[in-house]
């Protein structure tokens, strides 16, 4: 039967057989939370909660598409969160000091810096051959002190910032806060660049195999720089979008958000071993992030479990994931000696 | 004379060599920035608030000569730090619930260990994770509160002083524990063992290593060594908060990777290590001499790791013979990083094997 089985279905379906779990079993762990605060929750599934859910998980998943792009790389980017708190003051202090700024054109100027940090963080990775944790950790370090070099200890609260900018969270076009849908955006362009274009491609043969991929002819310097610009371009969107939802901004704002966005990338199905996930896989992870908080919110659980939880879920679906994908190439393996026996045989009678 | 000369040379060339010419450097750089670097009392104290991040880079270096990484360090004391004080509140005696204390940081290094080696998970993600678990657990169990009021006979121990109230007491700690991890590292079996693990893993297996056992023991030692980074913050702060030590996982990865250590494994010295905590602790001492605001400094000290990691891997490059040093004629430069440190491995082998013969 077993033998059978294994007979029909050929080595890439089995993959994506296995891939395809993993999203429905992130889908069946979503499910489940949300059955278990729907129950225990009294608010948690009217309206304005589940808006809530979405302007907070909105940002997380913004900064997760590009997180995602670099852990693909098979590297990481623990510098995001700085990157956040940099942008997010510089986008409210620019409303501060000249109210009558278009919101695009400082938002492209949050995404250039962001882009800037980035390219840092790549050339760093890239060229330098620093290891990425340790490029990132001290960048991390180095953005956020820049950030509290320029706030020099002040702050902006919400009543120097102008309404239209503050509409862009509380806003909610088509019953969906308008964050969401800037997230939704990122979301979909994100997917198809890692799903069709032959660049976004490339950041999976990078984190499968960056021999094979250097020998294949893909300039992997340029695009692992390539991924670090996305993610600190898109951390830098992420902190305009912070300012909007958090317009109290100090120079400690978005500190460790760098972990909510790993946690949404690792629980999202993105191996950190590089080569595989999906963006969807992300979103469905950040929602996830998400609900888990707000339902801990609603139930008064202290905050410090969301982060002892945070912690728990990347230790156990790490381990999680590296035994099933080991027990997959062992599979692989094994079937193909399989073939190559059964074949054997035929060429002997 | 020509072997004068080379002894010189190489004397000169040894990393240790430079932080020693960098701590002076960074010395002349404090005293133009505060006069009062130079003053004895400034210099014997120098160490003291910057200790418990050394005795975490002791314990970080063998992690990462075996060629892992262990960032879940700051969490791991802090955790052990709210439970010493919790038993501590609760009444057990403040030597008897330190003491616990180092118990339960071991056995969250174990836990990291156990994850990594037996496992067989990559340390990165696996100490991330445990970072923000072991964070967590720290704040739900003191739950945002400090506990203070320990014992002066305890406090000693990471704030008190001897010989005429000059010399502190964990200036003593901090070489002791670099003394005696330096010979674990440097004199004895296990130190050789976690060296070949870090240069080869495989290789170390099929030499009847005991590889999982041994990479168990460098995360147990690096839990170990955070309570007893605990053990001395408590003593120095007089108090334990769940926060403890945040922010200082910068200046234990800087002390480790500027000490030398090769963040892909397989070298690095305790010396080094010791020497680059010197370092990081002297420039944070003298930009807060100058008022240079702790987020500020961490721009020198990222800037620093950062140039460390760059300079580290210059230098294999050249030890490989891919750059030429001489005429200072730069090779082709995508050859520096890893494939410089296989390289140098290989060719080592390589001489190792014809001196065989």
């Amino acid at each position: 039967m077993k033998a059978a089985l294994a007979g029909r279905v050929s080595p890439q379906s089995l993959v994506s057989a296995v891939f395809r779990l993993r999203e429905i079993g992130i889908l069946l762990a979503l499910g489940v939370a949300v059955v278990f605060f729907a129950i225990r929750a009294t608010n948690f599934m009217s309206v304005s909660n589940w808006q809530g859910i979405a302007q907070n998980v909105a940002i997380v998943l913004v900064v997760a598409v590009g997180e995602t792009m670099v852990v693909l790389t098979r590297n990481i980017d623990l510098s995001v969160g700085s990157i956040v708190g940099l942008t997010a003051y510089l986008s409210a202090a620019t409303f501060a000091h000249h109210s009558g700024s278009p919101l695009f054109v400082v938002a492209l100027i949050a995404i250039g810096i962001g882009v800037l940090c980035g390219l840092v963080n790549g050339v760093l990775v890239a060229v330098a051959k620093v290891p990425s944790i340790i490029a990132t950790l001290a960048t991390l370090a180095i953005f956020r002190g820049i950030d509290v070099k320029i706030t020099g200890g002040g702050n902006i609260t919400a009543y120097q910032l102008p309404d239209r900018f503050l509409k862009l969270a509380s806003e909610k076009p088509a019953g969906l806060p308008a964050l969401a849908w800037v997230a939704a955006g990122v979301a979909i362009v994100g997917a198809a660049t890692v799903r069709w274009a032959p660049w976004g491609r490339d950041f999976y043969a990078i984190g499968s195999n960056p021999e094979a991929a250097r020998f294949a002819g893909i300039p992997v310097g340029r695009r692992v720089i390539t991924a670090f610009a996305i993610s600190g371009g898109l951390a830098g969107l992420g902190g305009f979008m912070f300012a909007s939802r958090f317009p109290t901004v100090d120079a400690v704002a978005a500190k460790g958000f760098e972990l909510d966005v790993i946690t949404a990338v690792v629980i999202g199905g993105v191996n950190v071993f590089g080569g595989s996930g999906t963006i969807l896989g992300v979103v469905l992870g950040g929602l996830l992030v998400a609900v888990i908080q707000d339902g801990f919110t609603l139930l008064r659980i202290s905050e410090f479990w969301r982060l002892f939880f945070n912690g728990f879920a990347i230790v156990v679906v790490v381990a999680i994931d590296a035994l099933v994908t080991r027990r997959l190439q062992e599979a692989l393996r094994r079937r193909r000696a399989e073939a190559l026996a059964a074949r054997h045989a035929e060429a002997g009678a | 004379m020509r072997a004068v000369k080379s002894v010189v040379v190489r004397l000169l060339a040894r990393w240790e060599t430079l932080l020693v010419l960098a701590i002076i450097g960074a010395g002349i750089w404090s005293w133009q920035l505060s006069p009062f670097f130079l003053q004895r009392a400034n210099l014997l104290d120098l160490l003291t608030p910057y200790i418990f991040t050394g005795l975490m880079a002791f314990g970080l270096a063998f992690v990462v000569i075996a060629g892992e990484i262990d960032i879940s360090i700051i969490g791991n004391m802090a955790v052990s730090v709210v439970c010493f004080a919790q038993l501590f509140a609760a009444g057990v005696n403040v030597w008897l619930a330190a003491l616990i204390g180092l118990g339960i940081s071991t056995v969250l290094g174990l836990v990291n260990g156990t994850l990594v080696s037996v496992l067989e998970l990559p340390s990165l993600a696996i100490t991330l994770g445990t970072m923000a678990a072991y964070g967590g657990l720290a704040f739900v169990v003191l739950s945002g509160e400090g506990v203070a009021s320990f014992p002066v006979h305890y406090t000693n121990i990471g704030g008190g002083y001897i010989a005429g109230n000059q010399l502190p007491i964990a200036l003593f700690l901090v070489v002791g524990a670099a003394v005696v991890l330096g010979l674990v590292l440097h004199a004895t079996r296990f130190g050789r063992y976690v060296y070949t693990i870090g240069s080869n893993r495989e290789a170390a297996r099929f030499s009847g290593i005991p590889v999982t056992r041994v990479r168990v023991t460098v995360f147990a030692i690096s839990g170990l060594m955070a309570g007893i980074a605990g053990v001395d913050y408590v003593g120095y702060f007089g108090s334990a908060r769940a926060d403890a030590g945040a922010g200082s996982l910068l200046d234990v990865v800087t002390a480790v990777v500027l000490g030398g250590v090769d963040i892909f494994g397989g070298a690095g010295s305790m010396l080094g290590v010791f020497l680059a905590f010197v370092l990081v602790a002297e420039l944070r001492n003298g930009m807060n001499l100058a008022n240079i605001q702790g987020d500020t400094q961490d721009i020198v000290i990222g800037g620093l790791l950062l140039a460390a990691i760059v300079a580290g891997n210059l230098l294999r490059a050249a030890q490989a013979g891919r750059i030429r040093v001489g005429p200072l004629r730069l090779g082709r430069k995508e050859v520096v990083g890893q494939e410089a440190a296989e390289a140098v491995v290989s060719s080592k082998l390589a001489t190792q094997n014809l001196k065989g013969r």
